[in-house]
């Protein structure tokens, strides 16, 4: 099978998915499941194979498809979340109008990431990468009202990147006459690096803007909150991810490790620059999540957060530090499209996401409840998930680099992180059942199975971390970094060491104490949840919310300094736009006497500056 | 060897545990003017719970409860005392700060099943008392491995032999300072026992505990004391090969601790995280630009 037949697979299966959906539903629904697991199984199989091959002669220029470790360990996160999402829509978009649309644009999304990661030359990346900024514009504003408006947003700061892409595409070919990417990076080691720096900086507009990195993160709230679930966990699993692909593609592979260390020195270096920027996207977006009461709100902030996390393993640029973000690209994948088939799960039966006013439905729906826990824990970096070795590489880079403040910045970002993982499970699930909710049942098996399989990925990387760590490792020594020392169990270092293995048998075995202590006391009554202490006073039941406004203490303390400054600049700027288009307008009168007077001032100035000044 | 470390070290721990909660009840009665329970009461208290028959809300509320003990038994094992680090390898001071996160998300887990009001007012206090404090502790470990240039927290301690102690170095003085600073928002003990404040919200997050319930928070809350101090001691006092010294030095960190807090009254939720955000904080940060300095 060769990278080509896929590419058609992919996007043929979705047209096909569309014109069978004027037929049957059901069968669209199939179809869709089944070319989404195919893709799946083919990638998968991909496994280990490296090679390049042209597929079309465009203009006279090679377009090329190449696979390798790095594209398959994105091709391959594609096409799982592909899946899992498609079949999380067959019972969440039930009954929803315009399906055909929806399962078309979805499937050509999933199509235009993996064209994406197995592009092989620039201008294959370029049309794939636009493909998928328009479908995925179609997708946010599938609900039509407030979500037309975040589409909008949404495609409007992805031309801007798209243009400063083209920028750096042809000021690469102007030098290298060629846009081949392989071609390109055997030869640009000898660029300037004023040059090679202009470059990077035109790139990293194009991929921080899809990655929200600050400032560039404006669209990326809206778009996640108003976008069907289903379509938000594909978004913040691995859409955004493209960003981070193209991050590695142009910083590791195009302008390659060795050319980048000549980029500036110290703190005044590339590198060190985009660690600030992913700090500095860790930080503020971490506390305005915690402020937000719109449980994907809350998400969508968290996911500008932790791509922060990942960019910064990334941009430090040592072995342990781009394990570390690219096993976090991973982790996030999983735990973020997880919380959000939850937050899915939950608004399907409740018809709402508002933290304030939920409460106590682990009682109705705890199945949903565990997947969420994991997914927060996963989120928070608790040990034994995925997200604690990821997070715990990362820290430990920035610490024996000498770089304390960035770990200060990342480890605190994660302390906020618990603050806002907690709301979310406490709000949702935790606290008095409302009389209204009573009825709620748990999700459908369609809704629970993609949920499950992203959990067992959670625990299963986060206690055996070294399967996708070796993965991770091919993959740097492929870029040039040094290789590290992989086990199964995590890493093994002179400066400490991390074992999984360990720290899951600790607490198994330290678990299995406790549990038999607490088995051996006197069993317990089970009692209702209005059966509760209050110190001799009534505690009232029904409608009254003990969890609205969780953290008021610390929203008091922080709410003066956690402003989203760089939206309300660009809203400003928007404004600004408006207004003067608004005014220019005017100069339409639509009267032909008008434009014949501005023809004849026109004239009037031009021969004034002729006779008057003589200038030319 | 290094198997009966595995059984010895938890149950030392526990013994010192709730020996300092006997005494601290002493010594606080002793300041009070008053005699005081006799100092074995933490044990008969223990006995007393676990005999009892208590009441449940589901399986989060057993599960939660259970999570937090374990979790506080499973962090003794990668602490470095007298001698003793069972799992030395395993991540290092790292995984520490992050296994100190069972015991309050287990508690806040199983409360939150409670579906009491109180509990939920005690979570959110206790939860943001935690990121009052963590800015300082993370600035604090962030010092200290900075400065030994290493995540493990043996190899922290082996840096400090032969007196060579952080706490007296100049770069580490004022971290060490500011960790005396946070001890008790750490443990949540006056003036910061406002998660559990008894008086005003039936003991926040513990409302709906008895019986074993309350003993294993008992047990778990026994356990954070001594690993509280412990850490300081390994960081700051150069640990110690010995388990009778790395005692006598817990001791006198504990009541000097305990001396100062007990005369202080309640802060209030945005009282506690401004001052713990303020001069512990400062003081830590001075210390890791004096560390980077060097």
């Amino acid at each position: 099978m060769s990278l080509e037949m896929l590419l058609v697979i992919a996007f043929g299966g979705a047209f096909l998915t569309y014109l069978l959906g004027k037929l049957s539903p059901v069968l669209r629904d199939i179809l869709a499941v089944l070319l989404t697991l195919v893709i799946l199984a083919i990638v998968a199989l991909f496994y280990g194979r490296t090679g390049e091959s042209s597929f079309m002669n465009f203009l006279g220029f090679n377009l090329s498809l190449r696979i390798n470790t790095l594209s398959w360990l994105f091709a391959i996160a594609v096409a799982t979340l592909g899946s899992l999402s498609t079949i999380f829509s067959l019972s969440y978009m039930k009954g929803k109008e315009r399906l055909d649309f929806y399962y078309l644009m979805m499937l050509i999304v999933n199509a235009s990431m993996l064209g994406i990661v197995f592009s092989g030359d620039l201008i294959s990346f370029y049309v794939f990468w636009e493909i998928m900024s328009w479908g995925t514009f179609l997708l946010i504003s599938y609900n039509r009202g407030p979500a037309l408006a975040a589409g909008l947003k949404y495609i409007v700061m992805s031309i801007v990147g798209s243009t400063a892409y083209l920028l750096g595409m042809f000021s690469l070919y102007a030098s290298y006459s060629t846009f081949n990417i392989a071609d390109i990076a055997s030869r640009i080691s000898t660029a300037s690096p004023g040059y090679l720096l202009s470059v990077l900086v035109l790139f990293s507009i194009t991929f921080g803007i899809k990655n929200a990195l600050v400032p560039l993160h404006t669209w990326l709230p809206d778009a996640h909150s108003e976008a069907p679930s289903p379509f938000s966990a594909v978004l913040s699993g691995i859409l955004i991810k493209m960003g981070t692909y193209g991050f590695v593609i142009s910083m590791y592979v195009l302008v390659g490790i060795k050319a980048l260390s000549h980029l500036g020195h110290g703190i005044l270096s590339f590198h060190f620059m985009l660690a600030i920027l992913a700090a500095v996207t860790i930080l503020v977006p971490t506390f305005i999540a915690l402020m937000q009461d719109d449980a994907k709100r809350v998400l969508a902030w968290s996911s500008i957060a932790q791509v922060g996390y990942i960019i910064l393993g990334i941009a430090i640029g040592t072995s342990l530090g781009f394990a570390g973000g690219m096993f976090h690209f991973l982790n996030h994948a999983s735990f973020k499209a997880l919380l959000f088939m939850a937050i899915g799960a939950v608004e399907y039966r409740t018809g709402t996401r508002d933290l304030n006013s939920l409460g106590g439905i682990i009682k109705k729906m705890p199945f949903t409840f565990m997947m969420t826990l994991i997914g927060a824990l996963g989120l928070i970096g608790f040990p034994l998930t995925n997200g604690f070795v990821s997070k715990w590489l990362i820290y430990k880079t920035l610490i024996l680099g000498k770089d304390p403040f960035l770990a200060f910045v990342a480890l605190f970002g994660t302390w906020g992180t618990i603050l806002y993982a907690y709301k979310i499970l406490h709000n949702i699930f935790m606290g008095q059942l409302p009389e209204e909710y009573k009825g709620v049942e748990e999700a459908p098996f369609s809704m629970k199975f993609p949920m499950v399989i992203l959990s067992i990925i959670i625990i299963l990387f986060g206690i055996l971390p070294g399967i996708p760590l070796k993965v991770i490792n091919v993959i740097g020594v492929s870029l040039g970094f040094k290789s590290l020392a992989v086990n199964i169990w995590g890493i093994a270092s002179d400066t400490g060491a991390l074992n999984t293995i360990n720290i899951f048998s600790a607490i198994l075995v330290s678990w299995i104490v406790v549990w038999l202590i607490f088995k051996a006391a006197p069993t317990s009554l089970r009692v209702e949840q209005d059966n509760n202490y209050a110190a001799g006073s009534y505690v009232p039941t029904g409608r009254y919310l003990y969890t609205a406004n969780f953290y008021a203490p610390v929203y008091r303390i922080i709410k003066p300094y956690v402003i989203d400054v760089v939206d309300i600049f660009y809203m400003a700027l928007a404004g600004a736009v408006r207004t003067l288009c608004d005014w220019t307008r005017r100069m339409y009168t639509g009267e032909l006497g008008s434009y014949v007077m501005y023809i004849m001032l026109f004239l009037a100035v031009l021969i004034t500056m002729r006779l008057g000044f003589n200038i030319w | 060897m290094k198997l009966a470390e595995f059984i010895i070290s938890p149950i030392l721990a526990f013994i010192i545990g709730i020996f300092l909660m006997g005494l601290s009840r002493r010594i606080m009665a002793r300041i009070h003017r008053r005699y005081g329970p006799p100092l074995m009461q933490p044990v008969i208290d223990l006995v007393k719970l676990f005999s009892q028959r208590t009441v449940s809300h589901g399986p989060i509320f057993d599960i939660g409860v259970i999570l937090s003990l374990a979790g506080t038994i499973a962090l003794i094992l990668f602490i470095p005392f007298g001698g003793m680090c069972p799992l030395e390898a395993s991540g290092g001071l790292l995984v520490i700060l992050y296994i100190m996160l069972f015991a309050p998300l287990g508690l806040a887990l199983s409360g939150g099943e409670g579906a009491n009001p109180n509990i939920s007012i005690g979570i959110s206090r206790k939860f943001i008392l935690s990121l009052g404090y963590e800015v300082p502790f993370i600035l604090i470990v962030l010092a200290v491995m900075t400065y030994y240039h290493t995540i493990s927290a043996v190899d922290v301690v082996k840096a400090q032999s032969s007196f060579h102690w952080a706490l007296f170095s100049l770069p580490l003085f004022l971290p060490g300072l500011a960790y005396i600073l946070i001890i008790p928002a750490m443990l949540g003990i006056r003036p910061f026992d406002l998660a559990s404040a008894p008086q005003e919200i039936s003991s926040g997050p513990m409302a709906e505990y008895g019986g074993k319930y309350l003993a294993l928070a008992e047990i778990e809350h026994a356990f954070s004391i001594f690993i509280t101090i412990a850490l300081f001691v390994d960081m700051f006092l150069g640990g110690s090969g010995n388990v009778v010294y790395f005692f006598l030095k817990v001791l006198v960190v504990f009541i000097i601790g305990l001396l100062i807090n007990a005369v202080f009254p309640r802060f209030r939720t945005e009282q506690a995280v401004k001052f713990l955000w303020k001069w512990p904080s400062v003081m830590a940060l001075a210390g890791l630009v004096i560390v980077l300095a060097i």
